[in-house]
């Protein structure tokens, strides 16, 4: 009996090791790959750099530009989390705390909106609607769409708003203060947990999503960001001796979302947990 | 504070979020909506033509091979997916030295981009010079590699290269199942004599059945619909091996960048239609899972 228990667990930690294995080997080959040459990595020979080249990263930096993609990603990244909390807090402020009438219409059109994704589709009269608008070719038109996507966001805030106590608010109204320097000066710092998930879900969707800025950069390739110009490297001529670059580059895009990963990692994994339950 | 003044500071606060929502998010499903009856192909005018699109889908065998694809693709994805993430989570679940750490590592594929990895699983899998082969000819395993990207193993690489972006998070959603089984129900069991196996198998499977309909269903719609890590992986190719459903979409509707042959004109009004089939064909499969399913959701 004693003998079986041992046994099965050492099955058991073989399994959970080959499979933590699988799991980290293309990321840990990702970043010992990127301070590879281009000859030793596409020879496969050797796991570890015989030397490492940190240039990798200044070069691809400067002659791949991925200063540029690292840019314009940090620009649509952030501006999509300030512009869908902004848009999604105020909503949900006044959908939790107020009355008017289509309120029920806006909920229904929120989750309507979070339910039918249809992907290609949509984006072609969306790429045109920026076309009407002169957005097409910035990366704006790619920040409002980004911004346009937050359903979800809106009923994660829902969800917190609710736990704020409505005595406070009613309190402040009482004492004269407008809903608007309520929601400013009470709400939204009361709201912080809420607003950080959200910062976090909304930064991790606007700085890997691929599809819109590959449609809306195809004629201007300064405007890419990085998924789109990693995966574009694939493509061009000399990529194929370029593996290097695309080790280092696919470390630039990783590395950010991989940090923000593990110091909210815990919060993370119990909101994400949580919100299953109910 | 009257309710006229409150529905109009409301009406303000509102105003962003639901302009956003109805030009961007609700406009165009209508849009798409319309084309499907129409040829229209990005350029002049266009022109009406009733149930035409839907007459031409059923003589496409390009999609229709699509639509095989889609099936084999998400058949092979979930195949691995959910019985990996369900083992995870069984185990993770019980108190383990290390499971913090091991959750996150399990877990952290799913915040790396599809897109991103893709590129890198290229340069593994690629069947000249990829690192995976130099390492397999190196070491002596094979003589001159696998064509992992070529006709034969193309859509197995794609499938393993999802099901190792996506056990992760069905992980998560099964452990969040499995913490709402209390505790006690564990205790009894264990009393009664049943080992690990026969918790799992009399306990575990059968309170986690609602939570494991919704999750699998989730599942089966993210699987039909995925496209981006093939798309930049084997972009459906070769030969339209792992062409599947919304790839084939999207090309209908960007051709431009697309190294695959397959389409070469934007085709909106052809492309609402397959669309509209292809929504269709999604809510179908669901359907017939959710009511071949019901049993699941019977605790007893």
């Amino acid at each position: 009996m004693r003998l079986r228990t041992i046994l099965g667990n050492i099955i058991l930690w073989i399994f959970l090791l080959a499979f933590a294995f699988i799991t980290l080997i293309p990321v840990v080959i990702t970043i010992l790959g990127s301070f590879k040459t281009n000859a030793e990595l596409t020879a496969g020979a050797t796991f570890l750099p015989d030397s490492w080249h940190f240039s990798n990263y200044a070069e691809a930096w400067a002659q791949a530009n991925f200063s540029r993609y690292t840019l314009n990603s940090l620009i649509v990244s952030l501006a999509a989390v300030v512009g869908t909390l902004l848009v999604s807090s105020m909503a949900a402020y006044v959908v939790d705390r107020m009355d008017f009438a289509g309120k029920k219409l806006y909920i229904g059109l929120q989750s309507f909106t979070m339910f039918v994704a249809v992907g290609a589709v949509v984006l072609r009269p969306q790429f045109d609607l920026m076309v009407k608008l002169h957005l097409h070719s910035s990366l704006w038109g790619v920040i409002l769409i980004l911004i346009s996507a937050h359903a979800s966001i809106f009923f994660i805030l829902s969800s917190f708003m609710k736990g704020i106590p409505r005595e406070l608010d009613e309190a402040a109204l009482m004492d004269g203060s407008s809903p608007g320097r309520t929601f400013w000066r009470i709400i939204l710092p009361l709201l912080g947990p809420g607003l950080g998930v959200g910062a976090l879900f909304t930064f991790r969707g606007a700085w890997n999503e691929y599809l819109l800025p590959l449609v809306f950069t195809m004629t201007k390739p300064e405007l890419q960001t990085l998924t789109v110009g990693l995966a574009n490297l694939k493509y061009g001529i000399s990529a194929a001796s370029q593996t290097h670059y695309m080790m280092a580059g696919a470390c630039l895009s990783i590395l950010p979302i991989l940090v923000a990963y593990l110091f909210a990692n815990k919060s993370f994994m119990q909101m994400t947990a949580g919100s299953l339950k109910g | 504070m009257n309710k006229t003044k409150q529905a109009l500071f409301s009406y303000s606060f509102i105003f962003p979020s639901a302009l956003l929502t109805l030009v961007l998010g609700i406009y165009p499903i209508a849009w798409a909506f319309r084309y499907m009856f129409y040829d229209y192909k990005g350029f002049g005018t266009a022109r009406f033509t009733g149930l035409a699109n839907f007459r031409r889908i059923l003589k496409d065998t390009q999609f229709w091979e699509s639509v095989g694809n889609t099936f084999v693709y998400a058949g092979g994805k979930l195949l691995i997916t959910i019985p990996l993430a369900l083992l995870l989570a069984a185990i993770l679940n019980r108190g383990l030295r290390g499971r913090q750490l091991l959750r996150g590592i399990f877990f952290m594929p799913t915040v790396i981009s599809t897109a991103v990895m893709a590129v890198v699983f290229f340069t593994i899998f690629n069947s000249y010079n990829g690192i995976l082969n130099q390492f397999l000819i190196r070491s002596g395993l094979s003589d001159s590699g696998v064509d992992w990207l070529g006709p034969k193993y193309a859509m197995l690489t794609v499938i393993l290269v999802a099901a190792w972006g996506a056990v992760g998070n069905y992980m998560l959603l099964f452990l969040a199942g499995l913490q709402n089984i209390p505790e006690d129900v564990y205790e009894a069991s264990s009393l009664d004599g049943a080992g690990r196996i026969q918790q799992f198998r009399y306990v575990t499977l059968p309170m986690l059945g609602p939570v494991m309909q919704m999750v699998i269903m989730l599942a089966i719609i993210t699987a039909l619909k995925g496209y981006e890590s093939i798309m930049v992986l084997t972009e459906g190719g070769p030969v339209g091996k792992t062409e599947v459903m919304f790839l084939y979409l999207y090309k209908l509707f960007f051709p431009v960048g697309g190294g695959s042959a397959a389409v070469q004109v934007q085709e909106f009004g052809y492309g609402s239609a397959v669309a509209f089939v292809s929504a269709v064909i999604v809510g179908i499969i669901s359907l017939i899972y959710f009511y071949a399913s019901r049993r699941m959701n019977q605790t007893d």
